[in-house]
């Protein structure tokens, strides 16, 4: 579903080129879940933002679901992030002023499809069901705990059944219980929804969850073969 | 079913969460909203004002009939208001003075009006004032202020006595010019009853006493008589159907016109009181079925044949059946008594010798040669007394010591022989001419005939009714002075094209609007920068770009659309508050304190749409950055700050802050060489291309600084000033904002006129003159004579060095900047080209065509040309004029190579095309045309009203109080040249210290920007303030770091503004208006007002606990 061919991402800085990835390589199925591990500073935020049509690479090519992502121009990328991603950030950076309601269906503002955006209410409370938080719809972000808002913003990001779910460190902020919590709900929901995961996180516990587990060192992925 | 999420839930949302941080955007747009409705509404208020004002001067009145000096029958009245069916009221008019019988208070220029009760019926006044008896008089409010006399008290008028023949004329006696009348004050008459009324749009109420026509009439001798004609309003009524109705139902007396039958004839005789038949009078009759006999009867000086004189005699040029037709134009037929006086036989030379009916009462004689073509004796047709007209002193005198003495006659030189020939005969003339040799000697301005005879026959009273019908069909009631005029739509017109206030109040709060709403663009960018991490997120999640900015420029707009809705209110009071300053600090520019509040809902709305688009335009404009960011640097912490600029980018500027000094520079050497001439706008073009260039270079300075690699030294000064380079932009407006502003209120002073500055100067604004006045009766004498002088008492030595000019006036609108009417027919000035030309007075501003530039005052002599000497040759001519550009351009709404259109003495219409415009001058107000052509053109405007003396300076007040007591009677009142062109120039200087107190109250809400700036610049680098105190620094330093970053934007600000403008304000160096203190005072209240922000934005940022801020890094 997700292929990832050479990729390769510099900066120009007045001390001269910092390439920080080399030769990116990689390939996702779909259902597929995978983390990506490594130090601090070692790309793997760049490498999630490539993947997800964030930021674009210096070189190489990326194919979702057939489809080179590489060469789109601002609107059809923003496009594809609507519709056949989701994510979910360290910080949930939800909109404080809308509902847990609202806040979910943002992401279906865009949409041009009619019956997929009226059919998006009933999934939100579905999804927000799943997660339980069923009984906290008309709640603002300011009014749940830090593993509450995670939570929604994972129903947010699956709200449109994206093929890829993207999470940047989606722990990172949480404490250790919700933290836990977090890794399972990801896990479910990736099997159940059926949409393919990739986590970048220090947490080994959450990195183990997953299928399969990269450790990005010296720009280059390289696969923990003994991560289960 | 719960409701989809949709755009508008998430603007409402949003809307509502970030109310506190729109709270200032709204705020912002509030205020520009306010002022923009603000100045509309004194748009309207003004409009408002005068269309009140004029409906108050014509009340009830939709058409006037005004002939001045031509008096018709009050009569009329009742016949024009039966065929129109509405109410018509007949009166008088007359000018006068008035004063106090102790003297201790005087008006001139007062209107006094003769009226009856339909007079205030026309104003649904009747009541008490309809009960005005005679001896009394109802004064206006402003009249009854200015002699300070209430009812009781006894006030003297002093009015013009009207003459049948021009007081001008060089025969016309001048006792009893005129009467003075005693009365008791009965009312003071209020606006709403009529006190307004006049004729001339002017929100300045003119002085009115009101007396019964009636008695005014007695006291004139003009019993039955009127001069004006006023009818009420009416569904459809017009000019024309008024005129009809005169034209059918006036009759020869309306004209001032008699048919009687000459006793002892079997003729009609065809004259009038006014001694000269109008020349629309003898086409009329010449052309009427009965063919008419011309006369045309003049009083000649002398008849001298050698060392012999026949002294004061008529003459009559005639045809049939006193002069022979085969006489030719260059002889004369003399009587028995004159052949023998002078031992006169045929072929002898007579000398005439005659005053003529030039310009003015100037006696000037002229002398006429004739060969004696017989005698013929003094009986029959040759003996006929009547051919002498009714010249006023003369006919009624029994003897000839019973001439009025004023007459320019010498009485020593009667003989007894002459005396026995008026008793015996009286005006009988001596001597016959042609009629073609009289006229050419004889005719003028007044006419060409003294009488038209016809053969009556057996049914004279046929015949006369006959002639006269027939008359007066093909007589046009306007030719002799009887047209309508549409005073009503002339008013609401004047009102409604009056000066745009709302324009005018848009320009001087222009730079309020711009500091409001680069406040509340500041204001509202900050709150979207607030909310970067949110635009982050919607990138995020698929929203475009350009959704994400559509998705916040709603926001804007409903902010936008709220500002204004709060803006109405604040815009009433804003208009209320300018309303107030132009009624009392700002009056000057306005001259009246009557300006009232008025706001139609259309202009709320149009005020308060036009707010919101422009208030939604200042955001779109704030916004065409926003969402330009990668969702990943807006999700980042450091989001918004400025990169430093390209190397490429760094040279341009360095380019252009070069280029623009270079052409500033230029510029300034340029006006400098030629300061003495050189415009004022050229100064303020160079100080504006100096603070463009001090902009730039502040830009290339805070690149360069943004660019630099190390600091050197690090102190908490040098910290402080390269921060200023971190939000560049942000710093750059906020330079540029308060540069800006500083730079127009101190520049704009440039622009203020200086009266007394050059005053002595030919080509000054007092065309060198020391003194301008104008009296209420006309001074038909020129004071420049020694005859003249005599007249009014003046000794030689009273106007020793003192020169008079003299203008003619015809009454129209005030058209200088003192009237805030458009002036629709502006009052013309007949002058003396070639006195004006060789005095080369006055500066021209604007000429019309490359040929006047040299010669300028000449462009006026195409008048008497293009007038002709038959008047009907000026009939669709133009007459050239020049104008004083103030009044061309603001009162007129014209411009050089304009016409407008009048209609002369005889109601033909003539074009008067504007050839040039005066430099800022005394002559506001008027357009002056050569005297020539005036005269042919109001032959019925007598004498003089307007005057410019040249004087030594150090004699102006004694002459002026000399020539002011002389002219007493006439009402002659003079200022200080300089003191007339200063009142001129109030009402510029006063819209300039306008709109520097606008700009000023923008400048001080620039300044509050600069504080919301310092605030927000604060409030994003708490956690590095934090950490300057966590590794130790003091607050007061850190402080002082922040108070240095800013306290530089505003001293610079000031700096390049005040720079620039000290470059503008060259030309006003000199002058001792430029304003100093308010310019002091202006920016001293904006340092101070942005030091106090600065502070106070720096203590309130730095409050409290910074740690957790520090924690959160």
């Amino acid at each position: 579903m997700l292929s990832l061919a050479e990729i390769t991402k510099h900066y120009d800085s007045g001390a001269g080129k910092v390439e920080v990835l080399a030769r990116v390589n990689l390939t996702l199925a779909a259902g597929e879940s995978l983390a990506i591990v490594g130090p601090s500073g070692c790309g793997k935020s760049t490498l999630l933002n490539i993947i997800g049509t964030l930021d674009r690479p210096s070189g190489g090519r990326i194919e979702l679901d057939g489809r080179d992502l590489t060469g789109l121009d601002e609107v059809a990328m923003a496009g594809v992030r609507n519709r056949e991603l989701g994510f979910v950030f360290q910080s949930h950076h939800l909109l404080p002023q809308c509902t847990v309601l609202e806040n979910v269906l943002v992401p279906t503002l865009p949409l041009a499809d009619v019956a997929l955006r009226d059919s998006a209410p009933g999934r939100a409370r579905q999804l927000l069901e799943k997660v339980g938080l069923g009984g906290r719809l008309g709640h603002r972000p300011g009014q749940l705990s830090g593993g509450e808002r995670q939570r929604v913003a994972v129903v947010r990001a699956l709200i449109n059944r994206p093929k890829l779910l993207l999470a940047d460190e989606p722990t990172g902020a949480l404490d250790r219980s919700s933290a836990a919590n977090l890794g399972e709900l990801l896990v479910r929901l990736n099997a159940e929804e059926g949409v393919s995961l990739i986590v970048v996180t220090h947490a080994l516990e959450l990195a183990k969850q997953m299928k399969r587990v990269f450790e990005l060192r010296d720009g280059a992925l390289h696969e923990l073969v003994d991560s289960h | 079913m719960e409701r989809c999420m949709n755009w508008w839930i998430l603007i409402s949302r949003s809307l509502r969460f970030h109310a506190k941080s729109h709270l200032g955007a709204g705020l912002g747009a509030a205020i520009g909203s306010a002022v923009l409705i603000g100045a509309l509404v004194m748009g309207d208020s003004v409009r408002g004002s005068l269309r009140g004002m004029a409906l108050a001067r014509v009340q009830g009145i939709e058409l006037a009939l005004a002939s001045e000096d031509r008096f018709f029958r009050a009569a009329l009245a009742d016949a024009v208001a039966e065929d129109l069916a509405t109410k018509v009221a007949p009166g008088m008019q007359v000018l006068g003075t008035a004063s106090r019988t102790d003297a201790a208070a005087r008006a001139n220029q007062v209107q006094v009006l003769g009226v009856t009760p339909e007079f205030w019926a026309l104003a649904d006044a009747a009541g008490e004032l309809a009960g005005l008896r005679g001896g009394e008089v109802a004064l206006n409010r402003r009249l009854a202020e200015q002699l300070n006399a209430g009812p009781g008290d006894v006030v003297l008028l002093r009015v013009t006595r009207p003459s049948g023949l021009s007081r001008e004329a060089a025969i016309a006696p001048q006792e009893d010019a005129t009467q003075s009348l005693r009365l008791q004050v009965a009312r003071v008459v209020g606006d709403a009853e009529m006190g307004r009324f006049s004729l001339r749009a002017s929100q300045i109420p003119p002085f009115n006493a009101f007396v019964p026509l009636g008695w005014l009439q007695e006291a004139l001798d003009l019993a039955g008589r009127a001069n004006l004609l006023l009818v009420g309003t009416r569904e459809g009524l017009s000019a024309a159907a008024a005129q009809a109705a005169v034209k059918a139902h006036w009759q020869l007396a309306d004209a001032e016109l008699e048919l009687r039958e000459l006793p002892g004839t079997d003729e009609l005789e065809l004259r009038t009181g006014r001694v000269f038949l109008d020349e629309a009078v003898t086409e009329a009759s010449l052309g009427a079925r009965s063919a008419g006999r011309a006369i045309l009867t003049y009083f000649v000086n002398e008849l001298r044949a050698g060392e012999r004189y026949t002294p004061y005699s008529m003459v009559t040029a005639m045809g049939a059946p006193v002069v022979p037709a085969e006489m030719g134009d260059e002889e004369i037929l003399v009587n028995e008594w004159l052949a023998e006086d002078l031992r006169l036989k045929a072929g002898d030379i007579v000398e005439l010798r005659y005053f003529t009916m030039g310009l003015g009462r100037g006696l000037e004689e002229a002398q006429a040669r004739f060969r004696v073509h017989g005698v013929i004796p003094l009986s029959g047709a040759a003996a006929d007394r009547e051919l002498m007209p009714g010249f006023p002193g003369i006919e009624q005198a029994e003897s000839t010591r019973d001439w009025d003495p004023s007459l320019p006659v010498e009485l020593s030189r009667i003989r007894p022989k002459d005396e026995r020939y008026w008793e015996e005969h009286r005006g009988t003339p001596k001597a016959f001419v042609t009629l073609a040799a009289g006229q050419r000697l004889w005719a003028n301005r007044y006419g060409n005939l003294t009488a038209v005879r016809y053969p009556a026959g057996a049914s004279a009273s046929d015949l006369s009714a006959g002639i006269a019908g027939d008359l007066l069909a093909r007589l046009d009631p306007a030719a002799v002075g009887l047209r309508f005029e549409s005073v009503r739509q002339q008013a609401l017109a004047a009102a409604a094209e009056s000066q745009d206030f709302g324009g005018l109040f848009l320009g001087f709060s222009f730079f309020l609007v711009v500091a409001a709403l680069l406040l509340m663009a500041l204001l509202f960018q900050f709150a979207i920068e607030q909310r970067s991490a949110e635009v982050g997120t919607m990138l995020a999640l698929g929203f475009t770009p350009r959704q994400v900015r559509r998705l916040l420029w709603c926001e804007g707009g409903a902010l936008a659309a709220l500002g204004s809705v709060i803006g109405l209110l604040g815009g009433v009071v804003y208009a209320r508050l300018m309303l107030a300053g132009l009624t009392t600090i700002w009056r000057d520019a306005v001259g009246t304190s009557a300006l009232t509040f008025h706001a139609e809902p259309a202009t709320l709305v149009i005020g308060a749409l036009a707010g919101t688009v422009v208030a939604w335009a200042t955001v779109a404009l704030a916004l065409r950055r926003q969402a330009r960011q990668p969702a990943r640097e807006l999700l980042a912490e450091s989001a918004g700050e400025d990169q430093a600029p390209s190397v490429a980018a760094g040279v341009r500027g360095v380019w252009l802050a070069l280029g623009l000094s270079v052409m500033a520079a230029g510029l300034t050497a340029f006006a400098l060489a030629r300061v003495q001439e050189a415009n004022p706008g050229l100064f303020f073009g160079a100080g504006a291309l100096w603070l463009m260039a001090g902009l730039a270079a502040g830009s290339v300075w805070m690149g360069r600084l943004a660019a630099r690699e190390g600091a050197g030294r690090l102190t908490l000064w040098g910290m402080g000033i390269r921060n200023v380079t971190r939000r560049r932009r942000r710093s750059l407006a906020t330079l540029g904002l308060l540069a800006c502003g500083s730079f127009l209120i101190a520049s704009i002073g440039v622009f203020r006129l200086d009266a007394v500055r050059d005053a002595d100067r030919r080509s000054s604004g007092t065309g060198g003159y020391a003194l301008v006045g104008e009296s209420t009766l006309p001074v038909v004498h020129d004071l420049n004579t020694a005859t003249g002088r005599e007249f009014y008492a003046l000794e030689e030595a009273d106007l020793a060095e003192a020169e008079v000019l003299a203008f003619r006036v015809r009454d129209g609108d005030d058209a200088s900047c003192l009237n805030l009417n458009r002036a629709q027919q502006p009052r013309l000035l007949g002058v003396p080209t070639a006195k004006l030309a060789a005095r080369g007075a006055f500066t021209f501003a604007k000429v019309a065509g490359d040929s006047g530039e040299e010669h300028p005052w000449e462009l006026l002599r195409g008048a008497a040309d293009n007038a002709g000497d038959s008047g009907a040759a000026v009939s669709g001519r133009e007459i050239p004029a020049v104008g004083d550009v103030n009044s061309i351009v603001w009162a007129m709404g014209k411009k050089v190579g304009d016409t407008l259109d009048y209609v002369d003495d005889r109601g033909r219409p003539f074009r008067v095309r504007i050839v040039g415009a005066l430099a800022n001058s005394i002559l506001q107000g008027s357009l002056l045309i050569d005297e020539e052509a005036f005269v042919r053109l109001f032959p019925s405007e007598v004498g003089y009203r307007m005057f410019l003396v040249d004087a030594p300076s150090k004699d102006a007040d004694r002459v002026a109080g000399t020539l002011s007591r002389a002219l007493v009677d006439e009402g002659l009142e003079l200022t200080p040249a300089t003191r007339r062109l200063a009142q001129f120039n109030a009402v510029q200087n006063t819209y300039l210290s306008t709109f520097q107190v606008l700009g000023g109250l923008g400048l001080v809400l620039g300044s509050v920007g600069l504080g919301v700036v310092l605030m927000r610049n604060v409030f994003e680098r708490r956690g590095e303030l934090a950490l300057l105190l966590a590794v130790g620094y003091r607050p007061s330093g850190v402080r002082w770091m922040v108070l240095s970053e800013h306290g530089l934007l505003l001293l610079a600000g000031l700096v390049v503004g005040l720079a620039a403008a000290a470059v503008a304000v060259v030309p006003s160096i000199r002058s001792s208006e430029l304003p100093y203190a308010s310019l002091g005072l202006t920016l001293a209240a904006v340092l101070a007002s942005g030091v106090l922000w600065t502070w106070g934005a720096s203590r309130w940022s730095l409050r409290g606990e910074l740690l957790p801020a520090l924690r959160r890094e």
